[in-house]
């Protein structure tokens, strides 16, 4: 049984690094496709629309874009991998440099909002799949409808708002109150680090300001755990174990929770790595709108500033965040369910 | 009957439907409207899919025959008039509905002018994304082998990108504008579906009828297109319908950003995101294009929702 879980752990790294060649691959191609000749990439890596031919060619030499076509492939999969995605060409440091600050930033707060995006989708899908047909359901389906078909800075601008400008009980904008000094980075993670260091007031002033856009995001998505659960919980509500367990007389709390909870959640495991991807699209214009400075905030000024070198690493590295929020999920389903580790 | 239709646990109006003595293939329309929420989304629907017709036409003639007031002759005002100071930022009133913006122009009036374009985007990314991924889900399922291999590897790879963020990147390359937006949406579009139909075609290949036409000696692309495609295309409606909105919703955000449409031509997206600075005092300037989308993508889920509903147990996602 061990050495199964093993196999499969090793065919799902060999499938998640493959489609990480695709994904770096896609991009290059999709590049080369949009900017064909070497003087237009040229104009692209310049970042700026004054240029004489000879800066233009120049660039074309430093950058190798008259080689062949593989070439030029290959520096570009050997400095991808290498974690090398050239310099900013607002900054003029290296890309890799500038995310180091925002990826953590992003994450910390998109992993909350997902957990609790998945804690209300799976207690109000099962509610409805108990209540099926009753007002419940009803209610229930009313409000993951409207809270799904919300385009996402509906929900931020209300929220932003109601609790920070009106209520006044949240700050409406940044990561930390920028009058505190950031703990050192130990792990890079602002929340972890300053835990660590004992230092708790940054550590309120994060949490506080992390309130709101994990809000916007878990109420935008939510919708799509709660459709999921109800139908996975009714599905295995219909089950001849079930029965079973209604049959020996156990309580209807202890045959939810202990029998059919525990059976429907499963499918939620998959769901939660696709809604990794939406809650990071989000991101893009939640952290946008609460100026919250990780990586989909940098990614919306890359793009104020055409800033294409910027733009393109952002959506490697997301697209890579992903690949492995997929691969978690998959090794997730795998512990959970040990059916599938035999396929 | 009832009896034990209520101890397996009753599934509802699709079997009422089939037991009433509907014939078979009208159970789907008779479901969709004798069901609230279904008739409540399609009749948003099909006013929005009506204005976006009749305006979009106007729209198309003013441009033509080179009269651009002709455009807006069926808003209460002018859209794209010139900036009032006057007028700016006026509440709701019986004049301006829905208030007025910081250029002093109808709200009511932008919403409606932009419409067309939104439903016109809908309309372009899910149907080419469905010509497009349909074909190629369709191949990667009938060849099998190293076609389905290679297929389905490069609709991962797509499928790994957040849709919002390679629609970004990629409109950002392509150049501003209308056209980029839908050709970088209907880009990210096309894997869902070849992921779709690939799973169909697999259910279907070895169905008797297609291995009759085979037999028959029917050319390749034929059984390809009219016995695949087709009988494919009728599960995946449910997912369309859906889609509908979510293109909506992915294309408003994009506006929301700044990318697609560039100012002065109204966008819904970009609509709420000027009126962000004036809320909440002028509340109107921004809520009344986000309750529009919100409205119209309602409309949208409610039909799909349905639709999954009444032909339930054939749409398998992957």
């Amino acid at each position: 049984m061990r050495s199964n879980f093993f196999f499969f752990l090793v065919r799902r790294a060999i499938n998640a690094f493959v489609t990480l060649l695709l994904l770096i691959l896609l991009v290059f191609v999709l590049i080369h496709v949009v900017l064909p000749t070497p003087e237009a990439m040229a104009k692209v890596y310049i970042g700026s629309t004054h240029y004489t031919q000879s800066e233009l060619q120049s660039v074309i030499v430093r950058y190798g874009l008259d080689q062949p076509i593989y070439v030029q492939f290959l520096n570009y999969l050997a400095n991808a991998l290498s974690g090398n995605f050239g310099m900013d060409s607002l900054y003029k440091v290296p890309e890799m440099q500038l995310l180091d600050k925002f990826i953590p930033i992003t994450l910390e707060f998109v992993v909350v909002a997902i957990f609790l995006q998945v804690v209300i989708g799976v207690l109000t899908g099962g509610l409805a799949a108990l209540y099926r047909g009753k007002a419940v359901d009803w209610g229930i389906k009313a409000l993951y409808l409207v809270s799904w078909a919300a385009p996402v800075f509906l929900w931020a601008t209300l929220l932003q708002f109601g609790f920070a400008y009106d209520l006044k009980l949240l700050p409406s904008m940044n990561v930390a109150n920028p009058l505190l000094t950031p703990p050192k980075p130990i792990t890079g993670y602002p929340l972890i680090d300053s835990a660590l260091e004992g230092d708790w007031s940054y550590f309120d002033s994060l949490l506080q300001h992390m309130v709101l856009p994990v809000l916007a995001i878990a109420i935008t998505g939510f919708g799509l755990t709660t459709r999921m659960m109800r139908s996975s919980s009714i599905e295995v509500l219909d089950r001849d174990y079930v029965r079973l367990a209604y049959m020996k007389g156990l309580s209807g709390g202890k045959v939810f929770f202990g029998t059919v909870f525990r059976n429907a959640i499963i499918p939620i495991i998959t769901l939660t790595a696709v809604q990794f991807g939406f809650a990071i699209s989000g991101a893009v214009v939640i952290e946008d709108i609460f100026l919250y400075k990780g990586m989909g905030f940098f990614l919306y000024q890359s793009v104020v500033n055409l800033d294409y070198v910027a733009i393109l690493t952002t959506t490697i590295i997301i697209g890579i965040s992903v690949i492995v929020a997929n691969f978690v999920a998959d090794v997730l389903y795998a512990l959970v369910d040990p059916r599938v580790r035999l396929e | 009957m009832d009896i034990i239709k209520k101890a397996v646990g009753f599934r509802g109006d699709v079997d009422a439907a089939a037991n009433t003595g509907v014939p078979q293939n009208l159970t789907t329309w008779y479901y969709m409207f004798h069901k609230k929420e279904a008739v409540t989304g399609m009749a948003i629907i099909v006013v929005f899919l009506v204005w976006s017709a009749l305006e979009g036409t106007m729209q198309a003639l003013a441009y033509y025959v080179r009269r651009p007031n002709l455009g807006w002759v069926l808003l209460p005002h002018d859209p794209l008039a010139s900036p009032n100071p006057a007028l700016s930022l006026r509440p709701p009133s019986l004049a301006y509905p829905f208030g007025t913006n910081l250029n002093g122009q109808d709200i009511l009036s932008r919403l409606l002018y932009a419409a067309p374009k939104d439903a016109a985007a809908a309309m372009v990314v899910v149907f080419s994304a469905v010509v497009i991924g349909g074909l190629l889900g369709v191949m990667a399922g009938y060849y099998g082998g190293w076609t389905d291999e290679i297929l389905m590897r490069v609709t991962d790879a797509f499928l790994a990108f957040p849709g919002l963020v390679l629609a970004i990147a990629l409109s950002m390359l392509i150049g501003p504008g209308f056209d980029s937006v839908l050709i970088s949406l209907t880009i990210i579009w096309w894997p869902i579906y070849a992921r779709l139909f690939r799973g169909q075609t697999l259910t279907l290949k070895y169905r008797g009828f297609v291995e009759v036409s085979r037999l028959f000696g029917v050319s390749q692309l034929r059984v390809l297109f009219k016995h695949i495609f087709m009988n494919a295309i009728d599960p995946v409606l449910a997912y369309m319908a859906l889609d509908f909105g979510t293109v909506i919703l992915t294309y408003s955000t994009l506006a929301f950003l700044g990318i697609g449409i560039q100012p002065p031509y109204p966008e819904w997206g970009s609509m709420s995101s000027d009126g962000l600075s004036f809320f909440p005092s002028a509340w109107w300037y921004t809520l009344f294009p986000s309750a529009t989308i919100l409205l119209v993508v309602i409309g949208f889920i409610l039909v799909g929702d349905s639709l999954q509903d009444a032909l339930s147990g054939r749409v398998s996602d992957r």
